[in-house]
């Protein structure tokens, strides 16, 4: 094609600029605003170019530009590898790139650093709306690439979208196809991860933590059951357990175990075996979580995941191989009954679930080891600090400021607070009377969707409460604040929440509606669409080879093939009627019918015309195998060949009254 | 390159059987082909990118979207198609010229259905290139296309391409057609000496002398393009007007242009010398006729007398090229 030189069209310009306009704006969440202004500012030059009120720059310009781009690219992040740096960069060449289209070629350039810029945004954000925007980003730049190889003479600026809208939605069956049997392999190199700000709960625990935690009604994980789901005070989503502790913060201790700290999946050491004593049938069900800022995962007590790159701690709590950024889809057996290291405890290990800060907190001392003296047996005198709780303690989101003591503080002079002040004293309590103890985070309960039937646990189900391990019964789950407010493990947090105030974080969050019948019903059913686009999307991988065995009915090399080439073909069906299907006006040349229809006649009698032979020829054979219609046959050709290629207007009635006059 | 020549000459000889010369070719599935343009492999090398992000990041939007561009990839497949199927090429006219010239070819293009059509490149080898596009319900259009003429004789046309990576450049459809008609190459002028068939011992004597000047016929006007030598000077200093001497010439007769003036000359030689002598006479305003074995063309003036001789002599024993 080397004789165009392929310019870029108007219209070709036109749909290039909105698509870089769809491609960087929603990256503007994510990365500084002088990136995105890049492309802008690569725009506006362009637009000056066109009108000619500035030149094209030169190729010192565009280098130095290179160089201030990664500069600043540099500057800004104080780093060159990781995801928001990378995406800086790339988002930098495809502004800088728009200075230099000349050709057809810069444009596909930047055509397709489009597509992958949009693909980009999908590492930040991958909820449904994120990828129905997407989509239509998708469109858009599939417009541009549409425009820029539509003829310059060809008229309608809206049709390279509509073109792009058509392929698109013809190409979605077989998508779904492709996105269905497109092998998952797993990560072949580490990449680095976005780095953003996530609620949840943390590696440490402050008084305050989870009161803040309490103000979202964001989902941290969802929860299916295959089978009955256990009673909602039976809940309690282990996260994380805090075991040293500073007189102001718990932390978590991990070590202490001589034979090692995790059983990864599909592991079975011999501690693990020791650890874990498992009766009755476990129950086992699917957890989606959403993305967080460590690697723990949550599961109920008597746990083992049984899902690849995840793993139990000593402390049992579950645990994943890598930072959960994105949606986790694991799968978890819980036995109900099982004791945990019921056997004993290691030395070191039992030192640090006793463990105290010196000095601090001398009243709570006193009286743990007062009321130990009274009460010798570990559970009744657990029984008793609980009675204790419940006659003179108050359930508040908003307690007062505790002191430098903080423990005394709250047991002695406020008794006011909410689970972390409960937990928190609770087992400094235990730990002063010489019962080892530990604080355990996560979230209790949940919310059951009616249809749907699965569990969604918010942010404001986070909940702190305290382990105790008491000589072969094990670790013992203690909730000083079910002793405080019933209500709040029997039906949630949202039930003592007065007002919607405490849900202010977001104005638009449904949740403060609840009341309103049909609103709830929309934030039910938009729930349940969230649920389903984790489940079956986000998540598909780990459903990838169950689902195709199912949908196939096996899982061999012949099924698979027939399957991509049996749905390929189904999926192709549209594109294939609406494209090849013939369509607008048929127009045959009426001059072209009748001479058909003559040389019909004439092939009924034994004269067929060949392949490209010419009329003239056709003729003088007719001719000499149908003398008496010489004259006929003249005329005929002579009218079809002057009508057919000297150009001028012939009236097709002629030759049809010529052809119909015509009797071999 | 022995290699490749062979795989030429054997693809060539396949499109003869399978594309043989028509005198109107529709594009079919029997004839046109698909494949993956450059763009397309770019496209493909995309797709592969974003298939090992997606993989890395265990990001199933990303896989979605990269399986969108797979789909997109094999559905335009259909479109590229339909973008040139259903369509009837052939020629319309052919123009004629000298062997260096550029010859004016006239392909008419027309559909049985109102189809958008675009981007569709027509072009022939060493000739020029040509964009067109069906747009608001057009069924015919005319492209012009230019080849080069070469050696004297029937100038027939090479394998036209047609071809387009409409809609999104990443399919490339197109083909090779053989159309019948040709276009007429003329002999190149080459300016020579005629000479009586006396020469050759065979005429009367008494009209041996060479191009005769001397019987002084009578002034005419000046036409362009009548030598220098002819002009009546005299009468033009005088101020009479611009005429030019006519002679009568009894040796050669100017007005008879004759295969047998070139003696000794082989075919080509001679119809060269005749062109010349064509384009002389036309200039000149005379009548005048040409005699080639076996064939007579009358005194005449007049451009399509000219062109007629041109033509004879351009297909005299021509060879197909």
């Amino acid at each position: 094609m080397g004789l165009i030189l392929w310019q870029v069209s108007r219209i070709g310009m036109l749909w290039l600029f909105l698509a870089v306009l769809a491609t960087v704006l929603p990256l503007l969440m994510h990365l500084p605003v002088w990136v995105i202004a890049i492309p802008f500012f690569g725009l506006l030059w362009r637009v000056g170019i066109y009108r000619g009120l500035w030149g094209s720059p030169g190729k010192i310009v565009r280098l130095l530009l290179v160089f201030a781009a990664v500069a600043a690219v540099g500057f800004s992040f104080s780093r060159l590898y990781g995801l928001e740096p990378m995406a800086a960069m790339l988002v930098s060449a495809y502004g800088l790139k728009l200075l230099e289209i000349r050709q057809r070629r810069d444009a596909l350039v930047v055509i397709y650093l489009g597509y992958f810029v949009a693909a980009i945004y999908a590492l930040f954000d991958q909820s449904l709306v994120a990828g129905a925007y997407l989509l239509l980003a998708f469109c858009l730049v599939t417009a541009s690439l549409a425009g820029i190889h539509q003829t310059e003479m060809v008229k309608g600026s809206g049709r390279p979208l509509v073109k792009a809208l058509v392929i698109t939605a013809q190409a979605i069956p077989l998508m779904v196809i492709f996105f269905l049997v497109m092998p998952r392999l797993g990560p072949f190199w580490s990449v680095p991860s976005p780095t953003t700000a996530v609620t949840g709960v943390k590696d440490h625990l402050s008084i305050g933590d989870i009161v803040q935690l309490g103000t979202s009604s964001k989902t941290a994980f969802r929860v299916t059951f295959e089978g009955e789901i256990p009673p909602r005070e039976a809940l309690y989503w282990r996260g994380l357990t805090f075991s040293a502790f500073d007189g102001k913060t718990w932390k978590p201790v991990s070590w202490g175990f001589k034979d090692g700290i995790v059983r990864w999946y599909g592991e079975n050491p011999a501690w693990w075996r020791q650890d874990l004593q498992f009766n009755g049938t476990p129950f086992t069900y699917e957890v989606i979580l959403e993305p967080q800022n460590g690697q723990w995962l949550f599961s109920l007590l008597g746990s083992q995941t049984v899902s690849p790159d995840t793993g139990m701690t000593r402390m049992q709590t579950p645990l994943s191989m890598y930072p959960v950024t994105r949606k986790l889809q694991y799968r978890v057996q819980t036995w109900p009954s099982a004791k945990f290291q019921a056997e004993d405890l290691t030395v070191s290990r039992k030192q640090i679930e006793l463990a105290l800060p010196d000095t601090v907190n001398p009243r709570t001392r006193t009286m743990a080891e007062q009321w130990v003296r009274e009460t010798p047996d570990a559970e009744q005198l657990i029984a008793r600090v609980l009675e204790f709780y419940g006659q003179n303690f108050a359930y508040t989101l908003q307690p007062p400021a505790l002191g430098e003591q903080a423990i005394d503080d709250f047991l002695f002079v406020s008794r006011q607070g909410f689970c972390e002040h409960f937990a928190s004293s609770f087992v400094f309590f235990m730990r002063a009377a010489g019962i080892p103890s530990r604080i355990v985070v996560g979230y209790q309960g949940g919310e059951i969707h009616p249809e749907e039937g699965y569990l969604t646990v918010r942010q404001y189900d986070a909940h702190a409460w305290a382990e105790v391990w008491i000589a072969d019964r094990g670790w013992i789950r203690v909730d000083p604040t079910a002793a405080v407010a019933p209500d709040r493990i029997a039906m949630g947090i949202i039930s003592l929440l007065t007002a919607p105030v405490v849900l202010a974080e977001s104005t638009v969050t449904l949740d403060k509606y609840r009341d309103i019948p049909w609103l709830n019903q929309l934030r039910l059913y938009l729930d349940s669409v969230d649920y389903a686009w984790g489940r079956w999307v986000l998540g598909y991988q780990t459903l990838q080879s169950d689902f195709l065995r199912g949908l196939m009915g096996g899982m061999d090399f012949k099924r698979a093939i027939l399957f991509v080439l049996a749905g390929s073909l189904l999926g192709l069906l549209p594109a294939m009627v609406f494209s090849l299907w013939p369509r607008g006006r048929r127009t045959i040349n009426l001059l072209d019918r009748y001479y058909l229809a003559f040389c019909r006649k004439t092939a009924r009698h034994g004269c067929v015309r060949a392949t490209g032979e010419t009329p003239r020829h056709f003729a003088d054979r007719c001719v000499q195998l149908f003398p008496a219609q010489r004259h006929n046959i003249e005329a005929i050709t002579a009218y079809y060949e002057q009508a057919r290629y000297s150009g001028s207007k012939a009236d097709p009635a002629v030759l049809k009254r010529l052809v119909r006059s015509f009797k071999p | 390159m022995s290699v490749q020549k062979f795989f030429q000459r054997r693809f060539d000889t396949w499109l003869e059987k399978r594309l043989p010369r028509v005198e109107a070719a529709i594009l079919n599935s029997r004839s046109v082909f698909t494949f993956p343009s450059w763009g397309g492999f770019g496209f493909l090398a995309l797709m592969v990118l974003l298939w090992l992000l997606a993989t890395n990041y265990e990001n199933n939007i990303i896989f979605a979207v990269g399986a969108l561009l797979g789909a997109i990839v094999v559905v335009t497949i259909f479109h590229g198609y339909a973008n040139l199927a259903g369509l009837s090429v052939r020629v319309k006219s052919i123009g004629a010229g000298f062997p260096g010239d550029m010859l004016k070819v006239e392909l008419e293009l027309s559909q049985a259905v109102t189809r958008h059509r675009d981007d569709i490149l027509l072009s022939f080898p060493g000739g020029s290139s040509q964009q067109v596009a069906f747009q608001n319900g057009q069924q015919t259009i005319i492209a012009t296309l230019y080849v080069p003429a070469r050696s004297r004789g029937k100038r027939l046309l090479e394998r036209l391409t047609v071809e387009s990576v409409y809609p999104l450049g990443l399919i490339r459809v197109w083909t090779h057609i053989l159309l019948q008609g040709y276009g007429v190459v003329y002999p190149r002028p080459i300016e020579g000496n005629p000479q009586s068939a006396a020469d050759d011992g065979d005429r009367v004597e008494g009209e041996a002398t060479l191009v005769g000047c001397e019987d002084f016929e009578g002034l005419k006007s000046y036409r362009p393009g009548e030598s220098f030598s002819r002009i009546a000077w005299k009468q033009l200093a005088r101020g009479q007007g611009l005429y030019s001497k006519h002679f009568s010439d009894p040796v050669a007769d100017p007005q008879w242009l004759d295969w047998d003036h070139y003696p000794g000359l082989d075919r080509e030689a001679r119809l060269s010398r005749l062109c010349h002598g064509v384009l002389q006479s036309a200039r000149s305003g005379e009548p005048f006729g040409l005699r080639l074995p076996g064939r007579e063309f009358s005194l005449a003036v007049g451009n399509s007398h000219r062109d007629n001789l041109l033509a004879a002599l351009a297909l005299f024993e021509a060879r197909e090229v």
